[in-house]
């Protein structure tokens, strides 16, 4: 009994020395508090989301006998697309885009008529300048869409010139319908509008809350075997289950602290809907900060040096960005890298995080599983490293 | 401590050191920098092994303290490690809970110790605010804060000034009389004179390990005494005299007389010289400084002689 009060005695002696430590340095809690909700802040107000309209040239063949006026061509393709103008000066349209003054050239074929009486088809030619696969994506997808849209048109022409000369009236079948017999009409089931916002802060809120209990743990224990405290916790009759349970316990309660004004911040003040239960919310918070505090001290203490820590927490936030879901979709990768994925806490944060605030479902059990058991792993796995280092030097 | 040697890769940091102190003394390791005193410690703590020989402290080897007797030793490391944002109680208070101690002890112990320590003052001061000799100060607070029964103090009076050193020195009598052993590494002479039992270590090896006093007269092989007479007087006279075992001539006029007994021997000296037409203007006893000692004793083991300073 008496043991296990002094278990007690030294985890809470632990646990205020950090938080002590912490709250005394005023540059660590604007950086670890503010910072989060500075970022949600920035994210919420600055982020459009809205990709803008391809700035477009149409290029018309010498001598065209088609309209010169960029209006005229602005309702054709009803698409992301704007006709900035309409030229014939083919050269210097194509040094605009090679200068990427404009990100789009359409080359209205000069024999399209003909072609099309002699039963052929004519080629509209579109050349774009980009290195971004996104946008060369969106590009491909715009070109075709603007074609369909042209061919539909001039069905439409030609179905309503060949009724005129057979006498059909258009009540009939107009010549549109003709043209197009077929019109989508297509429904999203999420329960929230699928906004850019609405997507992304969940899993900027899961993200910033691994990276905070991962920076604030990485320097708990590499500065005290750097210092010499170690030796100190070698003499004493402390244990390391119970040195970690102390940081545990003091940077959790900062995380979550930090994890609720984030949360009151991303759904009262960015709007971001809460469709789930709060109390979900909470699990998953709760336990994405555990597995990320257990990522935090085994960089603690694998890394010689602080510089190290640093360094390995910022390659942490970096592989989490590409590999958590979080720009690219997990099972977008190869089996390999998605071994990787499924390594990361935030990885199944951003999943259940998604799910209980936009879909107003309870989160997959098998990503609260596998969180809560990624956790215990690392805290195993630190306490068995901290065992190693507190043994004496061989 | 029974043959104990460190290497740290090539370089020998303790070599064969054997050792026993008894419980309720105080123990000086003194030597120079480098001559391993902090390697012993950390030996005996427990935070470092040792390469050969067997450690034994408090009946138990420091690789399997269990966690009771922890709680009994009390250690203070030759850097400062505490925390610099913590005020100086705080510290002081998170060293006490690491040992266990519940809060109505340690509120009155770190009062204490931090008035032991001068530093009742300074109690709310952040330690990265404390002067390098209230740091070492604070150090000391921790190491005695749970009342250890055997404390290692890594060059405690280092950088405190003399008024402070006594106080130091105070407690630590005062552990020693309440049965506590004190185990303290040192390079000052004057510290060492302090303790109950000083060990002398040059270059990994013990030299020398005994009380002050015993060592005193163990480098001259007897009690000494300062003899000043009228003229010149020829040593052979003095060395012939029952009971001197050797006589060095000092300044003019004077002889460093050393004796199996320096009380019965001064009258017979004062005769022999009488007797060859000088006087004897005084026979004093001698007090070498322990500064003397200490030199003679290195000399004497030749472990002066220009080596490789070994790490600790």
């Amino acid at each position: 009994m008496i043991g296990v009060a002094k278990s007690v005695t030294r985890i809470f002696g632990l646990t205020v020395k950090e938080l002590r430590d912490l709250v005394r340095r005023p540059g660590a809690i604007l950086s670890l508090i503010f910072g989060p909700l500075a970022i949600m802040a920035l994210f919420g107000a600055g982020y459009e989301g809205v990709r803008k309209p391809f700035e477009t040239v149409v290029v018309l063949p010498p001598n065209s006998q088609l309209p010169h006026d960029a209006k005229t061509y602005q309702d054709i393709p009803a698409l992301d697309v704007r006709i900035v103008a309409v030229t014939e000066d083919q050269t210097a349209a194509e040094a605009q885009l090679a200068r990427r003054d404009v990100r789009l050239l359409v080359y209205v074929p000069a024999d399209a008529e003909a072609r099309f009486r002699a039963g052929q088809q004519a080629t509209v030619r579109v050349a774009w300048n980009s290195i971004d696969p996104v946008e060369d994506n969106i590009a491909k997808a715009t070109t075709q869409l603007l074609v369909d849209e042209l061919n539909t048109k001039l069905i439409a022409v030609a179905a309503g010139e060949g009724m005129r000369l057979a006498n059909v009236p258009n009540t009939v079948v107009p010549p549109e319908v003709i043209a197009q017999p077929l019109q989508v009409k297509a429904e999203n089931r999420s329960p929230v509008p699928a906004t850019v916002l609405f997507f992304f802060a969940p899993a900027v809120f899961a993200l910033v809350l691994q990276h905070l209990a991962v920076t604030l743990t990485a320097l708990a224990l590499v500065r005290e075997r750097l210092s010499g405290a170690m030796d100190l916790f070698r003499v004493a009759p402390v244990r390391a289950w119970e040195i970690l349970v102390g940081k545990y316990v003091a940077y959790g309660l900062l995380s979550v602290v930090v994890g609720a004004a984030v949360a009151a911040l991303v759904v009262r003040v960015l709007g971001v809907p809460l469709a789930g239960a709060p109390e979900r919310l909470a699990t998953v918070v709760i336990l994405l900060t555990f597995a990320s505090l257990g990522a935090g001290l085994l960089i603690s203490l694998v890394a010689d040096s602080e510089r190290q820590a640093v360094q390995l927490a910022m390659l942490l936030l970096i592989v989490s960005v590409f590999f958590s879901g979080f720009v690219l979709p997990v099972d977008e990768f190869r089996p390999v890298a998605q071994g990787v994925s499924y390594l990361l806490p935030v990885t199944f944060g951003i999943g259940l995080m998604q799910d209980i605030m936009l879909r107003g479902e309870g989160g997959s059990a098998t990503f609260l599983a596998a969180l809560a058991l990624m956790g215990v792993a690392l805290y195993a796995v630190d306490t068995m490293r901290l065992r190693q280092v507190m043994r004496r030097a061989g | 401590m029974s043959h104990v040697t460190r290497r740290f890769r090539d370089v020998v940091a303790v070599d064969d050191v054997s050792l026993q102190v008894e419980q309720g003394t105080i123990v000086g390791l003194l030597g120079p920098s480098g001559s391993g005193k902090t390697t012993i410690v950390r030996m005996l703590t427990g935070t470092l092994a040792q390469s050969a020989g067997e450690l034994s402290v408090l009946g138990v080897r420091p690789d399997r303290f269990p966690a009771r007797l922890r709680e009994r030793i009390g250690y203070m490391p030759q850097l400062f490690h505490l925390y610099p944002y913590l005020t100086a109680s705080e510290n002081v208070a998170f060293c006490a809970s690491l040992f266990g101690l519940f809060w109505w002890r340690r509120r009155r112990r770190v009062r204490e110790v931090l008035e032991l320590a001068q530093l009742g003052g300074a109690r709310h001061r952040l330690a990265k605010d404390l002067s390098g000799g209230m740091q070492r100060r604070l150090s000391l607070a921790c190491a005695l804060v749970h009342e250890p029964s055997l404390v290692f103090l890594d060059e405690p009076t280092a950088g405190l000034d003399p008024m402070l050193r006594q106080a130091v020195w105070a407690e630590f009598r005062r552990l020693r009389d309440a049965g506590c052993t004190v185990f303290v590494t040192t390079q000052s002479v004057t510290d060492a004179e302090a303790c109950d039992r000083v060990a002398l270590l040059v270059r990994g090896h013990l030299i020398a390990h005994a009380e002050p006093e015993y060592l005193r007269r163990a480098v001259f092989g007897g009690e000494v005494l300062d003899v000043r007479t009228s003229g010149r007087t020829d040593p052979r006279v003095v060395k012939a005299v029952p009971g001197v075992i050797e006589v060095r001539p000092s300044r003019e006029g004077r002889l460093i007389v050393i004796a199996d007994d320096a009380g019965k021997a001064a009258p017979r000296i004062t005769e022999a010289v009488s007797a060859t037409g000088a006087r004897v203007l005084s026979a004093d006893r001698y007090e070498p400084s322990f500064d003397d000692v200490f030199v003679a004793l290195v000399e004497r083991s030749g472990l002066d002689r220009d080596e490789e300073e070994v790490g600790s």
